[in-house]
Parts: C-alpha cells; sequence; structure tokens
C-alpha cells in the first residue's frame, strides 16, 4: 500500500486570524441569523471588512445556508473560492487553509453553524421551524449506524477491557466543570459521579450525559497566511499540521477492530507531520459528541494504552476542581467540549484552542499556552486532527 | 458451505403475513420495506429475506464475502458480486439497548429497552449483520453469545432477528488473506 511521503509543505503557513461565536443555547434563532452573528464577528475580530473576504467555507449542516448565500447575505462583493464540507470542523478548515495556501484566496471566512433537531428533544419536536428535517419515513430501530454507532461499540470496549463507566463519568464530569466558566456554553450545572450514574439511559450501556448536548449556535473564523496574520489585529494562531483519516472498512458494525480505526490514522499522520507531540502540548481538545470519543482520542494519542484510560483518568483527576489534568499540566476541553457547551460539530473546540493560544480565555486561561492538540471526530468517517500554535 | 437456512417454522403466528416470496415489483419491495434502506445495490438481499434467507455479498472470483452489499468486490475489484446465502450463524459481537428510537409495532423502548445486536457470522471474520435479538428467556444477551438466524416480522416485512443458537458454532473460516502490500 503506497505510504505517506511524509510532506508537510503547508506547517506553520496558514494562520487563523479570526474568530466569532454566538454561544450555544436552546433558542429561537435560524440558523442564517446564527451565521452572520458569527460571520461579522469573526471577520470585525480579524480587523478585516466584508471587501477583504474572497473565500467562504460554508458547512453542509442540515439547515446551514449554502456558501453563495452566505456571500450574499454578508454582501461580499465576490469571492474566488467557496465550498460546502461536510460537517465537523477539520474539514472547512482544511479546505480554507488549502485554499489560502495554494493561492485560490487570500482571506477565508468558514462559517460553521449548528441546530438541534425535531427528533432531540420533545421541544425541539413541538418548534414547527424545525419539522422541516424530518422524514415521513419511519427508519427501523435495528440500525447500529450514526449515534447508535457509538453505544455498541462503546459496549464492546467495556467488554474487551473490563472497563467501568467510572472513566465515562469522569469525561462528562471534566466537561461540566470546564463549561461553568465558559459563558459561550449551553450547560454550566456542575455534575456529581452520582448524578452521572443515574443519568437516564439512551441507548445502553450509554445515559444521557455521555451524549453531547443538543444546542442552537454558530461559530465563524478567519484563515489567511501566516505573513498577512502578522499585519492583522490578533496573535496569530498558526496550523501546524492537520489531517482527516478514515481506515478502508469504515461502516460502523463493520469496522474490524477498535485496536485501528480513523483516529488511529490521524494520529500516525499527524505525528508523521508535526514537529510537536503530546509531550508538547499544553491544551488538550479531543473531541465527546460522545464520552467513549474523548475517551478514546485519550487513549489514541498515546497518553496511556488501550484500555488504560480508566486508570489514568482516575490518577490525573484534580479532586478538588473535579476535572482531568493530565501531568497536573494539562486540561482537557477547557470549554466544556460538545458534552456541556453544545453539540458545535468541534467549532467549540476549534475556537476555544485559538482562545487559549491567544491568551484571551480570561477565567479558564491556562498559563502560557502555546501548544494545542485539537482531535475532532470519532471512529468512522470523520476522525480529524490538528496541532496548533501560537506564533 | 452451509445450505441457507429455512427460519420460518410452520407454527409460526407470522406466516400469514409473510408475502409471497416472488415477483414484487422494485416499487412493491421498496414499500414493504419503507424505512429499511433498500437501493438498487442490495434489493436482491431484501429479495433473499422474503423467501428467508440471509444473503451475503460474496465474490465469485476471489471468494470473499463483504458487508454492506456493493456492486463491486472491494477486495479484488471484481464485478462478478453473488448474493450468497449463509447459514445465520455467528457471535455477538456488538450489542446495545434502545430507550428511545423510531415507532415501530412491537418494538418496546421501556424498561430493559429494545435489543440491537451486531453478529459476526461463522463464514468470515469480521463479515457481520446488524439486526435485534428474540428474548433469551431467563437471562439477558451478551456480547460473544452464539446465535443464528430467526426472522420476525413487523407490517409484514422480515427483520433480521437472532435467537441463541442450538448449534456448537464452528471455528470462523480462513479465507484468502488480503495480499500485504
Ligand atoms: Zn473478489
Amino acid at each position: 500500500m503506497a505510504r505517506s511521503m511524509k510532506r508537510s509543505p503547508m506547517k506553520d503557513q496558514i494562520a487563523i486570524v479570526g474568530i466569532g461565536s454566538t454561544g450555544f443555547s436552546r433558542g429561537d434563532r435560524s440558523p442564517l441569523s446564527l451565521a452572520l452573528e458569527a460571520s461579522t464577528r469573526a471577520i470585525r475580530d480579524a480587523g478585516l471588512t466584508a471587501a477583504d473576504i474572497d473565500g467562504v467555507v460554508a458547512t453542509s449542516e442540515a439547515g446551514a445556508a449554502s456558501a453563495p448565500f452566505l456571500v450574499a447575505s454578508l454582501g461580499l462583493t465576490e469571492v474566488s473560492h467557496h465550498s460546502r464540507p461536510a460537517p465537523l470542523i477539520m474539514f472547512s478548515l482544511l479546505d480554507a487553509a488549502q485554499a489560502v495556501f495554494a493561492g485560490a484566496a487570500d482571506h477565508v471566512l468558514i462559517v460553521t453553524p449548528v441546530m438541534m433537531s425535531s427528533w432531540n428533544s420533545r421541544r425541539a419536536a413541538a418548534d414547527p421551524w424545525r419539522r422541516g428535517a424530518r422524514s415521513t419515513i419511519r427508519p427501523i430501530p435495528e440500525d447500529a449506524a450514526n449515534a447508535n454507532a457509538y453505544a455498541t461499540w462503546a459496549g464492546r470496549y467495556m467488554h474487551e477491557f473490563g472497563a467501568s463507566k467510572d472513566p465515562f463519568a469522569r469525561i462528562a464530569i471534566n466537561s461540566r466543570s470546564n463549561a461553568a466558566a465558559n459563558e459561550l456554553a449551553a450547560m454550566r450545572k456542575p455534575l456529581s459521579f452520582d448524578e452521572y450514574h443515574a443519568g437516564r439511559m439512551i441507548r445502553t450501556p450509554l445515559n444521557m450525559f455521555d451524549m453531547d448536548y443538543p444546542a442552537d449556535g454558530a461559530d465563524a473564523f478567519v484563515v489567511t497566511t501566516a505573513q498577512r496574520a502578522a499585519e492583522l489585529p490578533q496573535p496569530p494562531v498558526l496550523i501546524h499540521a492537520a489531517t482527516t483519516g478514515v481506515v478502508g472498512e469504515n461502516t460502523e458494525d463493520q469496522l474490524p477492530s477498535l485496536k485501528r480505526h480513523g483516529q488511529h490514522v490521524v494520529v500516525d499522520h499527524l505525528k508523521a507531520r508535526s514537529d510537536l507531540w503530546i509531550d508538547d502540548i499544553d491544551v488538550f481538545y479531543p473531541y465527546d459528541g460522545f464520552t467513549i470519543i474523548a475517551l478514546s482520542w485519550l487513549e489514541n494519542c498515546g497518553f496511556c494504552e488501550m484500555g488504560g484510560a480508566e486508570r489514568y483518568l482516575a490518577e490525573h483527576w484534580n479532586e478538588e476542581r473535579q476535572r482531568i489534568e493530565i501531568d497536573g499540566r494539562i486540561p482537557v476541553n477547557t470549554h466544556g467540549g460538545s458534552l456541556s457547551e453544545g453539540a458545535t460539530r468541534g467549532t467549540g473546540h476549534l475556537r476555544e484552542a485559538v482562545t487559549q493560544l491567544r491568551g484571551q480565555a480570561g477565567a479558564r486561561q491556562v498559563e502560557g499556552a502555546k501548544v494545542a492538540l485539537v482531535t475532532p471526530g470519532g471512529f468512522f468517517f470523520n476522525s480529524q486532527g490538528a496541532i496548533l500554535r501560537s506564533a | 458451505m452451509a445450505d441457507s437456512i429455512q427460519t420460518e417454522r410452520d407454527n409460526s403466528p407470522d406466516t400469514e403475513h409473510k408475502p409471497a416470496e416472488s415477483d414484487l415489483s422494485d416499487a412493491e419491495l421498496l414499500e414493504l420495506f419503507a424505512g429499511h434502506g433498500v437501493y438498487r445495490d442490495n434489493a436482491a438481499q431484501y429479495r433473499g429475506r422474503l423467501a428467508g434467507q440471509l444473503l451475503i455479498n460474496r465474490c465469485a472470483d476471489c471468494d470473499r464475502y463483504h458487508q454492506p452489499p456493493r456492486p463491486m468486490c472491494p477486495s479484488c475489484w471484481s464485478f462478478d458480486v453473488v448474493p450468497t446465502p449463509v447459514s445465520g450463524r455467528g457471535t455477538i459481537h456488538l450489542l446495545m439497548h434502545l430507550h428511545a428510537g423510531p415507532p415501530a409495532d412491537g418494538v418496546d423502548y421501556q424498561n430493559e429497552g429494545h435489543p440491537v445486536v451486531v453478529v459476526e457470522l461463522e463464514e468470515q471474520d469480521h463479515l457481520r449483520v446488524t439486526g435485534t435479538i428474540h428474548s433469551f428467556g431467563n437471562r439477558e444477551p451478551s456480547i460473544g453469545d452464539a446465535v443464528e438466524l430467526e426472522y420476525l416480522y413487523r407490517g409484514g416485512a422480515p427483520i433480521v432477528a437472532f435467537r441463541p443458537s442450538t448449534y456448537q458454532p464452528s471455528q470462523p473460516s480462513q479465507p484468502s488473506q488480503r495480499s500485504e502490500s
């Protein structure tokens, strides 16, 4: 099989220079309204105007506006790059970065709204504005794809490694403890071990606290060259390495083993292209659409061996702050992740990493944070990762 | 290779709901299996269910099975792919219980929830099908249990389901390995 040539010509060449967020909540605004607020915040944050934006990357999230519709809605003159990648932030970040690196555009705006769907809650189901996405044909329950897949493989993980729900609980509790200091987060109440274990089962072995928190909101980002970034007002955050990855047999119920899936591909490719790895990072943002995903990133990035998360998280637990602190130094999902900030599809993880590397995280700021590892996505078709550094 | 199993028992109360295996038009097949995700590349598998069979696509050139059904063998790129009856026997590889989900006749999301299993078939390593399980009687099913296919019928449509195996599962066969390169 053809193996990587380990080229990384884009290393440190592209910078994130603007971020904008609406915050996340169970609200009553349209995805377009949220997308436009986040976009204008991000462009202003970058010290730019509509006239500077010559690329737009939209997300193909259900209900989200297309790139051309956003171009018109933002009153942009014209753009020379536009696209609509799959949801999950790294598809968009990589597309935008590669467009800038290739010279297709100079200042690319990434727009990523998320909306809770009609099936996320009774209240959402009763909202006539959300009904459009609902198909009239009922799927059968005997399905191990998408969200169901994480329940089935969480059970497999517990079976293979004799794990209890304790490490799952620590991921969920860590998330809540951190979200308390994040004004953008939808769910900021602390969570106790007892509350976690009493959580309503949704898909045994996973309960309501093992799933991301459905909410509405939008994030937006502006990327440009590192050279141009030096002339802009915000401290530039450089994309040191970024990748997506899947294995060949990636259908949820056919994945051969937990020992080799998209996360492993991402880790191998990041390590091959990066000068920095887990000993060098200051903050860590593993995706947590489900608790099992974050647990697996921790193991697969090499913080501990496979199946070792239960012991590792207990050892690296700050009892007083009720959160994970790796070696007493590296906090995990300082914004609360998707479990508590809201189901952002990884946009929150990226935005918080940028905020920390800029030194603008306020009460959440990790002193002197210079390098972040951001790993959005699960096991099957959307595993991805990036190493970001301050300039 | 094992013969296809006839899963429909004579005394099954659902027999009367079983459509004649037959000559359903494509439109009728899609209507009967609405919500199952029937498309051109897996229609043969759904027609097979109506005959009580479990069909898995197998390559006539390299003999490997694959799932889900595709028009070309991913191992050798042969288009000579044959929906082939398998034994329906295997072991539970993945297991969960749904406590919420799409409404469906006979599906109870309350109490222990509705079980969904992914069963690894004895024909080939990692070759799996997804379905539900019939009651195991006085114990809970668990990962590693030997099971065998027994379709259940919902609105006349056969649903993949398993019951505890009455067979001793044999060792999975070792099909030709993919070349390492
Ligand atoms: Zn073949």
